[in-house]
């Protein structure tokens, strides 16, 4: 089953002067074809304006696709009766922290969802705890967001989302203003949903890091999927990569130099370990 | 530093006035108010103070908070009590100079003085022990019948909470931004009123963009989250009486029946 699926999507955003005369149409999204699969966890890598962001809202039926099609869980984006069943199926995690809590205290921002979807007050108590603990801030239930860390706000936007069950997460660059530390707390989590509740994520991000445990990538150039494929098949086309002004990781890249100098390693490596493995096997001194 | 302020005067303790429904306090403080309108003699009054520093009791914030409010009235209740002391006409009591002290104005200057006393001390027990945010829902849910006349109140109570939750981010952006025009050279501090007024339109243009952007933010994440106004909403902490909600509201007719029957008739 198809949890995400968007056809021909075609987005543009179009600039206006005071008369209201269109001054110049800005193509954002341009013909983008994907298909998610339920359970899934999918990168989406580009850098500032590769149309990326545009793409995430689509799928939160927050912006309306100019041409082509978006479904979620098989219902169309554009028909508006069903729009809040798509903001529930599909929920969206923002990147700014502080933008996107609502509650002065932390369960009553995770509560929020639930109290606008209609739950029971005794089912809304269930979902926070499970929800806080699935993302590790339930000791922190009681306490006002203004005193967390980002990597902590961040989490707990993301219960507020769990929170309302959906069947899949969309993250819009939710590590671009965290601190390293918060940026691996947030990443621990969302591969979390993903292994232990089985909610398919779509992980939208400019960090090459973050990409390596998602089962599909997708790298995005100015509105078009340029890209396509496993992290190691995405990191093994380096020189690709250093032309859509993509970091590769410094292992990666390492690698990859090594390689060019003419040492026998394979493609992709993604990982200090798998490096250092490669290298023990040629060596002749594997352990 | 700036991110500890806390906004309102809330005393954080445990007690039974701090556990009571929002709505109980603040319908027992605007019943207070009035009632201490419609006495005629002295012994309305003790009932009232007697009443009063019972709850003070029960709510185990410390005397010198409710007295702090006092503070910032100081002055206005000082005009009320000249004025009136002076200018009311009846029985000659002193006079010297032009000025005139009658028994008619000192009785109604100590009447203003203990109603304004008590008036300010009644209504600061109940901020300083109920959160803003409970005091929103209280509202919110008191003013519901006003809905019939079009009346806002779910989106009024909502912008009120958001205030709330972001006057110490605002706060700490002005701080932020303040500092960024200070290490440019920005200078706040000094000069004649006119030019420190002028002065703070460098930093308040930024923050009006900075909190147009936030709200801008706010209401997508909100949307996102599937919210769609207050129609068919369910609470996570719905306002539910209970035993010590009647009771207080059993506690406040009672002292309301005594106190005026006393006030008005002995």
């Amino acid at each position: 089953m198809k949890i995400v699926r968007t056809e021909k999507l075609t987005y543009e955003y179009i600039r206006r002067d005071e008369e209201g005369n269109v001054e110049g149409i800005t193509t954002a999204v341009d013909q983008v074809d994907l298909d998610v699969e339920q359970g899934e966890f999918i990168a989406i890598l580009g850098h500032n304006g590769s149309g990326k962001s545009t793409l995430a809202k689509h799928i939160n039926a927050i912006l309306y696709p100019t041409e082509g099609t978006v479904w979620v869980d098989g219902m169309d984006t554009n028909n508006v009766s069903q729009v809040w069943n798509i903001r529930q199926t599909a929920g969206m995690v923002f990147q700014n922290p502080d933008n996107q809590i609502i509650g002065q205290v932390v369960e009553e921002d995770v509560g929020f969802g639930p109290e606008n979807m209609g739950v029971p007050t005794r089912e809304i108590w269930e979902r926070v705890e499970e929800s806080l603990k699935a993302v590790g801030m339930y000791e922190y239930r009681k306490h006002s967001p203004n005193k967390l860390s980002g990597g902590q706000k961040q989490r707990v936007s993301i219960a507020g989302v769990l929170a309302m069950h959906p069947k899949c997460i969309v993250l819009d660059e939710p590590t671009a203003m965290l601190d390293p530390q918060g940026r691996k707390e947030v990443i621990r989590a969302v591969r979390g949903l993903n292994q232990v509740e089985g909610i398919t994520v779509i992980l939208i991000t400019h960090y090459m890091e973050e990409i390596i445990h998602a089962h599909r990538v997708f790298v995005m150039d100015g509105g078009k999927v340029a890209m396509e494929g496993t992290p190691r098949e995405i990191f093994s086309q380096v020189e690709k990569l250093k032309n859509l002004r993509l970091d590769v990781p410094q292992v990666t890249l390492l690698a990859y130099e090594l390689q060019q100098r003419g040492i026998a390693l394979p493609d992709g490596i993604l990982t200090t370990e798998e490096l250092a493995d490669a290298l023990c096997r040629l060596a002749g001194r594997k352990e | 530093m700036l991110r500890d302020i806390t906004i309102g005067q809330y005393y954080q303790t445990e007690s039974l006035i701090h556990k009571m429904d929002p709505r109980v306090k603040l319908g027992g403080t605007l019943l207070y108010i009035i009632s201490l309108f419609f006495f005629r003699n002295f012994w309305g009054y003790v009932i009232a103070a007697l009443f009063l520093g019972l709850v003070i009791r029960l709510s185990h914030v410390p005397f010198k908070f409710m007295v702090k409010g006092m503070k910032s009235i100081l002055f206005l209740l000082l005009i009320t009590v000249v004025f009136n002391l002076f200018l009311i006409p009846g029985t000659e009591l002193v006079s010297f100079w032009k000025l005139t002290i009658t028994v008619e104005g000192l009785r109604t200057a100590i009447t203003m003085t203990i109603r304004l006393t008590l008036l300010i001390i009644g209504s600061s027990v109940m901020t300083l022990t109920t959160t803003p945010n409970n005091l929103t829902d209280g509202m919110e849910k008191m003013m519901k019948p006003l809905k019939v006349f079009h009346v806002p109140v779910h989106e009024v109570a909502m912008i009120m909470s958001i205030a709330l939750r972001f006057i110490p981010i605002l706060m700490e952006e002005t701080d932020k931004i303040m500092k960024a025009q200070i290490a440019r050279g920005a200078d706040f501090e000094s000069g004649s009123l006119l030019k420190r007024a002028k002065a703070l339109v460098p930093l308040l243009v930024p923050l009006f963009i900075s909190a147009f952007r936030r709200a801008n933010d706010l209401a997508m994440a909100m949307e996102a989250r599937c919210y769609q106004g207050g129609d068919g909403r369910t609470k996570m902490k719905p306002l539910v009486y209970q035993s010590r909600d009647r009771a207080g509201y059993l506690c406040i007719f009672v002292y309301l029946a005594v106190s005026i029957t006393v006030g008005r008739l002995v």
